[in-house]
């Protein structure tokens, strides 16, 4: 298993799986520190992201418009996404801007990574 | 008779410390005094910027230190009608205001006094050149040799002797002193006499026709210095409100305070007559509408009307005449035509030629107008004067009802105020192009700093340290030219006048390696869009193509295209830019480059005002939104929300502060938070000063709960009010004078 802590944001890699986990306010800085890594990490082969929300308190809209940027670019790298242990108040703001209409819910990052587990990630065209 | 102390007033209206905003001119005033060599300063005033006050302190100063220098003042004023006359009465206070200083009295400064007392007063030992001067006096003035007698008259402060000390003399209002009739051109023959005289000396005057009189006198411009005496700077135009305000005993709101001094653009003239015209009614200033009321009561009789009621009077003393100027003036001012042709104005203006050209000089020199030979330019003046000028024009031209003219200009009034605070704010929360273009001086800065896409990809989201480090360690670098001139686009093309922005659109000149030939010679047109997204492909075209355009039609040969925007620009809007070799930078780059070159951001916040005990203020910006959260926590928890509830009201108010200090140009950067606590319900208010933002403007009573929008940027651009709306039960934006107050209540019972 890999461990990185990036400059602030922790993450790690099972397999290729990056898990990053989100700090406990997701505003624009932590957003986009959040993005940084994701785009790390793909730019050094995984195919999968799992977003950890276990110790995320509180999200704001802004922070949300950077989720979906992330799984723009996710998806454009023919990625997958799935958020992990997202509280029930932070659920429903993103149910309600549409947020998980997009992307995949899991109680987890165990249950993330299963349901990763079956997906095939197509290749990316350049 | 009591001996003057150091700070007791002698022609000086208000107390030192309450004389706030002209410090370093009345420095050099008195430094000017105070030089040993004789030389004139000529204090060149912009109209309204007031100098009378400052001269005056000036001279209580010098006569408070009862040093060698001897301070007279003069004023020029409208009630003298001759030149011989104004020359006579200049003798008078120089003898008068002689004998007050060597006598220590500053009350004889005011004293009713007449030549005889003068003799009768004067000490012994001046009286051998005070007496020989009077007789010789009584001799010229009567020898029927005017230009003579206005000679000797204004050569009287040379006659004081050197063992008394050095004669200083102030003039004020010297413009006035042309108009004077007589063979004698005053005002001309005052920097003569003085100019020759090896005294120091100052002439004060609007600042169009000091200058026009020093070269009609052929003043040696090596041996006079210039001080130019604009509108007060915003900061002290507020400092003078307080002052005026609480000496004149008017209540006025910090909303007012800011709105007068942008109204009147800073000007001490019209702040102190608007004021004194507050305080004369006993009127408090709470609101716009208290303070537009007066404002429109000012222009249709009080001291504003007077002041240029007076000055059209003097220029056009016939009704019938004056009437048709109010109407060529107010006609060509509210005309898209900058300038229009001085033939067509004196054909219009139905007057003889040597009247006209009078006429258009005395509105010149008031800079009602700009006259530049064949040419008449009247779009330029004061707010105020626009203002007076058409309300003139509808009652004397239009005959419209008094109390329609006063409904509708208070109505505009009120309407244009909160543009008036928005234009502010948004100059004062900008960053000054000029200055940063003005101080690229050939410095080699990361290349990085001006491509948003390859700026983006490598820094955002890094560490600050992280990226501060990297970017000194940047090898691609990028000379920077030489800047020699920097102007707004629209003084470029003053056809698309409305499609810039002064100070968020320049032009600037320069050379590369600061070599002065044509292959080195470069023009950089800039723009800073506003936009709180990353700019899309068409905005940035769009400006892209207007700035090039703009490039083509003034035959510029090489030139670069430099966009700015808050949040950069996306990958399509980027790769056009990069086509066209245009660079882009997003603010942050644009920050990271002024600290590279070492200009200085124009951002200043403005002091705090203190809350009371249900208000909670905190910066803007700096998470600091999680404080009004925590605290609002607090007090729900007090109140027994369940904590779903609680949740959701705090990711309401950081949404709330998330807008205030995105949208509001806030001039203090401040958010405002109150917070009631009623049985069933919180009531939480979040207020900022500044801008209503444009998406609230128009539903500004009780949000749509089917808000929805178009296209995916709109939509985010209302992720904050949407998400507020559905968290909390009620949502209200309050009408206030400007910036937002929104109010959201939960209610205890939702769950």
């Amino acid at each position: 298993m890999d461990i990185s802590t990036g400059a602030t944001v922790k993450s790690h890699c099972v397999g290729t799986t990056a898990i990053v986990y989100a700090s406990d306010y997701l505003n624009k800085l932590t957003g986009e520190k959040i993005e940084r890594e994701c785009r790390r990490q793909l730019d050094s082969g995984c195919r999968a992201l799992v977003i950890d929300f276990a110790d995320t308190q509180l999200v704001n809209s802004i922070g949300i418009s950077i989720l979906l940027g992330i799984i723009d670019i996710a998806e454009k790298s023919g990625a997958q996404v799935v958020f992990s242990d997202v509280n029930n108040q932070t659920i429903q703001l993103f149910d309600m801007l549409g947020l998980t209409r997009h992307v995949a819910l899991a109680k987890n990052e165990q249950e993330a990574l299963s349901t990763l587990s079956g997906f095939n990630p197509t290749p990316t065209l350049h | 008779m009591s001996s003057a102390d150091f700070n007791s007033r002698v022609l000086a209206r208000v107390p030192r410390h309450d004389f706030v905003g002209r410090g370093d001119e009345l420095d050099r005033i008195v430094k000017h005094a105070n030089a040993q060599n004789g030389r004139g300063l000529l204090l060149l005033m912009t109209p309204s910027a007031g100098c009378s006050e400052l001269l005056r302190q000036a001279y209580d100063q010098l006569f408070n230190q009862q040093s060698d220098i001897i301070p007279l003042y003069y004023a020029f004023t409208r009630h003298e009608t001759t030149a011989v006359s104004a020359a006579i009465e200049f003798l008078q206070t120089v003898l008068q205001q002689y004998l007050a200083f060597r006598r220590k009295e500053p009350a004889l400064c005011r004293a009713p006094i007449t030549l005889q007392d003068v003799l009768e007063l004067a000490p012994s030992s001046d009286l051998e050149w005070i007496e020989p001067l009077v007789k010789m006096y009584e001799r010229i003035r009567f020898s029927n040799d005017n230009k003579a007698l206005v000679r000797f008259c204004l050569g009287a402060p040379q006659r004081i002797p050197v063992r008394s000390g050095k004669a200083f003399v102030m003039f004020d209002g010297a413009q006035l002193a042309d108009d004077l009739n007589g063979s004698v051109v005053l005002g001309a023959e005052l920097l003569r006499v003085f100019g020759r005289s090896g005294q120091s000396f100052v002439i004060a005057g609007l600042r169009r026709q000091i200058l026009d009189s020093a070269r009609a006198a052929e003043s040696n411009f090596e041996l006079l210095d210039l001080l130019r005496l604009d509108q007060l700077r915003s900061e002290e135009a507020h400092s003078l409100v307080d002052h005026v305000a609480l000496r004149s005993k008017v209540v006025l709101s910090r909303e007012v305070r800011d709105l007068l001094v942008q109204q009147f653009d800073g000007s001490p003239f019209f702040i102190t007559n608007f004021l004194q015209a507050a305080r004369d009614r006993n009127l408090a200033l709470n609101t716009y509408l208290d303070c537009e009321r007066l404002y429109v009561d000012e222009l249709l009789g009080g001291h504003i009307h007077h002041h240029f009621t007076n000055l059209l009077e003097e220029m056009a003393p016939h009704i019938d005449k004056r009437v048709r100027l109010i109407r060529v003036m107010w006609e060509a001012a509210a005309s898209d035509e900058k300038s229009a042709s001085v033939e067509g104005w004196r054909r219009r203006l139905e007057v003889e030629p040597a009247e006209f050209e009078n006429t258009l000089h005395q509105l010149h020199i008031q800079e009602f107008v700009n006259w530049t030979g064949a040419t008449v330019d009247a779009t330029t003046g004061s707010q105020t004067w626009k203002d007076y000028l058409r309300v003139a024009y509808r009652l004397a031209i239009k005959a419209d009802s008094r109390a329609l003219v006063v409904a509708e200009t208070i109505a505009d009034s009120l309407k244009r105020a909160p543009n008036t605070m928005a234009r502010h704010y948004k100059q004062s929360d900008r960053i000054d192009l000029r200055r940063v273009v003005g101080t690229f001086d050939c410095q080699r800065v990361p290349a990085v700093l001006f491509d948003y896409r390859d700026f983006s990809k490598t820094y955002k989201g890094m560490d600050e340290v992280e990226l501060q480090s990297q970017i000194a360690s940047e090898a691609n670098l990028v000379k920077l030219p030489q800047t020699v001139h920097v102007a707004s686009c629209y003084a470029f093309d003053s056809g698309s006048r409305k499609a810039y922005e002064e100070e968020r659109c320049v032009v600037a000149h320069g050379f590369e390696d600061g070599i002065y030939t044509d292959a080195q010679q470069t023009v950089w047109l800039i723009a800073d869009l506003e936009s709180k997204l990353e700019v899309d492909l068409e905005l940035a075209k769009s400006w892209f193509d207007r700035l090039d355009s703009l490039a083509r039609q003034n035959d510029f040969q090489r030139y670069r295209v430099w966009l700015i925007s808050n949040e950069g620009f996306d990958e399509p809007a980027g790769d056009l830019l990069r086509q066209h070799e245009a660079f882009c930078s997003s603010k942050r780059q644009l920050e990271i480059l002024i600290q590279q070159i070492g200009a200085t951001l124009a951002m200043q916040p403005a002091p705090v005002e203190a809350a009371d005990e249900f208000l909670m203020v905190v910066p803007m910006g700096e998470e600091n939104e999680l404080l009004a959260a925590s605290a609002v926590e607090q007090i729900a928890r007090r109140l027994t929300f369940p904590p779903q509830a609680i949740n959701q009201i705090k990711t309401a108010i950081v949404e709330a502060c998330i807008n205030a200090s995105e949208h509001s140009h806030s001039p203090d950067r401040k958010i405002y938070q109150r917070f009631r606590v009623e049985s069933d319900k919180l009531v939480v208010t979040i207020s900022s000063r500044g801008i209503m933002p444009t998406n609230i403007g128009s539903n500004n009573a009780h949000l749509s709960k089917q808000e929805s929008s178009d296209s995916a940027a709109e939509e985010r651009r209302g992720w904050g009010l949407k998400l507020i709306r559905s968290l909390m039960d009620e949502v209200e934006f309050q009408r206030v004078d400007e910036g937002t107050s929104l109010r959201m209540t939960k209610y205890l019972r939702t769950s």
